[in-house]
């Protein structure tokens, strides 16, 4: 059952109308019925590992919960007889339970992903390191497992913050972890922004059955119009890739990269919109990527809710753990000159060594955090290396940066031109769509020639696309996906100027004007849809994670 | 303060920090800014930012991250 087949539509249109139908306090439990049906239809056999996810989490949180309760007011009834020396203990007793607490809850799901994820390589390497044949698991990944893991993860550590305070129903939390829209592809909810929301009782309300049906045909646009198009031609194409020109590969590259967008937001649309038709507001995870100005800047705006987690729960915690920062501090410390530097200078008022210092533990955490981005997307040297050219180029453009402004000033370059802002996004598209050869080649090697013939587009092969070699796609599939995707880039560009929804503007618009527009947006979707006999409705790339 | 706020401003030149107050928010602080800055704070004054701490609401004015170093302190 995919997000795009009638069976998905049929049982949302049910789930809908039974969550409306019982009394609101007990709607909570339609969508947890929902959202376990649903995952049972999918992947009956691999439910286990949800539920083990789910009911540990719970659990720990709940120690956790009932130790943080019970040290604070063994703290409170003795703090008037207690020195500072006994305080500070019995704060750093508190810590450490709370921390091993912590500690098993994630190593153990944290666990169980890698076995699942990573096992399989790590016996082939060890098969052929050693000679001998290791057996493999023999098991696929359980649908969803990295984005219910990520999530459950991390209300875990809002739970250790004393951010969020711990569920004490199980059935609640468990409708957390499996909301069903969400499962299949993300995005990743935060507990204190989801969970209320899927608790409470939602009243029928028009607007939000409007704005969740606009989500859902956007999505179905990108998705099945455009994205499952494309990929006819893609699948027709990658085989190909090597008898193909530099210049072929470059563009095949490029429709790669816009696959991969309508894909992966097309589907979040959908997600979005069926949770909205039942009042949950679930968080962005797109913001038109491809309009960034640099690469840290396109990380977010995609994928938003992986990121997210990156950031708030590795990358600043591993920024500024005592290690990273007194490895910085140590650096400015080797600095033995006192005279102060102007502002203009070429490190931004600092010495070399005192700029080293300051951004170094921002760089490895950058480093580390987009290594392990990479080796999320798949077990394999060049999913580490899509994660270590993201890491790299950000951390340079971090250290590097007065030395760009630098060059900026003496170049006289005015950074507020609307010609300077065209060449960022550019560059930055650029480097993006160099970065998802990693995703298209056959291994690391193949990932750094592919991209060396992209950046060489007159050489190769005199094989080109649309003359020696087939796409796999008429000419008119080619103009229609073209039209499309001018369609989306025209609804990215107006949100992007002024900051508002298209469907702000449609809001304006006559009752059945709005109507007609989705139906007919409805209809466009039926008649140029990629389904029907002969035409399998390609799955979400996401599904596998 | 202002022996503060001059800190920042040598961290991230052009943004006023006297008074802006969606620093986070509106984009003027990146997230090696904010290392940099909680660096800073740890080097200059002593403190130790916690991750749990770092959140856009003790981020986005020079007076939310002194009364955040002010809140850490006591």
């Amino acid at each position: 059952m995919t997000l795009t087949s009638l069976t998905f539509f049929a049982f949302v249109l049910a789930c809908i109308i039974v969550y409306y139908i019982v009394p609101a306090k007990f709607r909570w439990l339609v969508l947890l019925a929902a959202s376990l049906a649903f995952y049972g239809m999918i992947c009956l056999r691999y439910c286990p590992f949800i539920l083990f996810t789910a009911f540990s989490t719970w659990a720990g949180a709940l120690w956790m919960g009932r130790e943080i309760e019970k040290r604070g007011l063994e703290f409170r009834s003795h703090k008037a007889e207690w020195d500072v020396t006994q305080k500070k203990e019995h704060k750093h007793g508190t810590m450490i339970r709370k921390r091993l607490i912590l500690l098993l809850v994630l190593v153990l799901n944290f666990g169980i992903l890698a076995v699942l994820k990573y096992y399989d390589v790590a016996a082939g390497l060890l098969g052929s390191w050693f000679h001998t044949e290791v057996q493999s698991l023999g098991i696929l990944l359980p649908l969803g497992i990295s984005f219910y893991t990520f999530q459950a993860m991390g209300y875990m550590i809002d739970v250790y913050w004393e951010k969020t305070v711990p569920e004490k129903n199980p059935a609640k939390f468990l409708l957390f972890v499996t909301f069903f829209p969400q499962i299949v592809q993300g995005p990743i909810g935060v507990y204190n922004d989801l969970a209320h929301q899927l608790y409470q009782g939602h009243k029928l309300d028009y607007e939000n059955i409007k704005h969740g049906f606009q989500l859902i045909l956007w999505g179905l646009f990108k998705k099945l119009v455009i994205a499952d198009r494309l990929v006819i031609a893609l699948d027709h194409l990658l085989p190909l890739k090597h008898d193909l020109s530099n210049a072929s590969n470059l563009l095949l590259l490029v429709i790669y990269c816009i696959q991969l967008y309508m894909d992966f937001s097309g589907g979040i649309d959908i997600v979005r919109g069926v949770a909205q038709m039942m009042g949950v507001e679930m968080a962005l995870n797109f913001k038109r990527p491809f309009f960034s100005r640099s690469l840290a800047g396109f990380w977010q705006r995609w994928h938003i809710s992986l990121c997210s987690w990156l950031k708030n729960y590795l990358f600043y915690p591993m920024a500024v753990s005592r290690a990273f920062l007194r490895f910085g501090n140590r650096i400015c410390s080797l600095e033995r000159s006192e005279r102060e530097l102007p502002e203009d200078s070429l490190w931004g008022g600092y010495t070399f060594l005192q700029h080293l210092g300051r951004v170094l533990p921002g760089c490895l955490a950058t480093l580390i955090t987009f290594f392990i981005i990479g080796i999320w997307h798949g077990a394999s040297w060049k999913d580490a290396g899509y994660g270590i050219w993201n890491g790299v180029l950000i951390a340079l453009a971090g250290f590097l940066d007065p030395l760009f402004q630098w060059l900026l000033r003496k170049l006289n370059i005015r950074t507020e031109a609307v010609s300077w802002k065209i060449w960022q996004i550019l560059r930055t598209s650029a480097l993006i769509g160099l970065s998802f050869a990693f995703d298209i080649a056959d291994g690391f090697r193949d990932s750094l020639s592919l991209i060396w013939k992209c950046l060489t587009p007159a050489g190769g092969p005199v094989s080109h696309l649309g003359t020696e070699i087939d796409s796999g796609l008429t000419i008119q599939n080619w103009i229609l996906a073209g039209i499309c995707l001018l369609i989306v880039f025209a609804v990215s560009l107006y949100q992007e100027i002024t900051g508002k929804s298209v469907r702000s503007g449609l809001e304006k618009q006559n009752l059945w004007l709005q109507w007609v527009l989705m139906l007919g947006c409805f209809a466009a979707i039926i008649v140029f849809g990629m389904y029907g006999p002969g035409v399998a409705s390609g799955e979400f790339v996401y599904m596998q994670f | 303060m202002e022996k503060f706020i001059e800190q920042l401003k040598k961290i991230k030149k052009g943004v006023d920090f006297e008074h802006e107050t969606s620093l986070i928010d509106g984009g003027f602080l990146k997230s090696f800014d904010v290392i940099q800055i909680i660096g800073m704070i740890d080097r200059e004054y002593g403190i130790s930012v916690p991750p749990s701490q770092i959140i856009p609401d003790n981020f986005n004015s020079a007076k939310a991250m002194w009364d955040m170093m002010d809140r850490l302190e006591n």
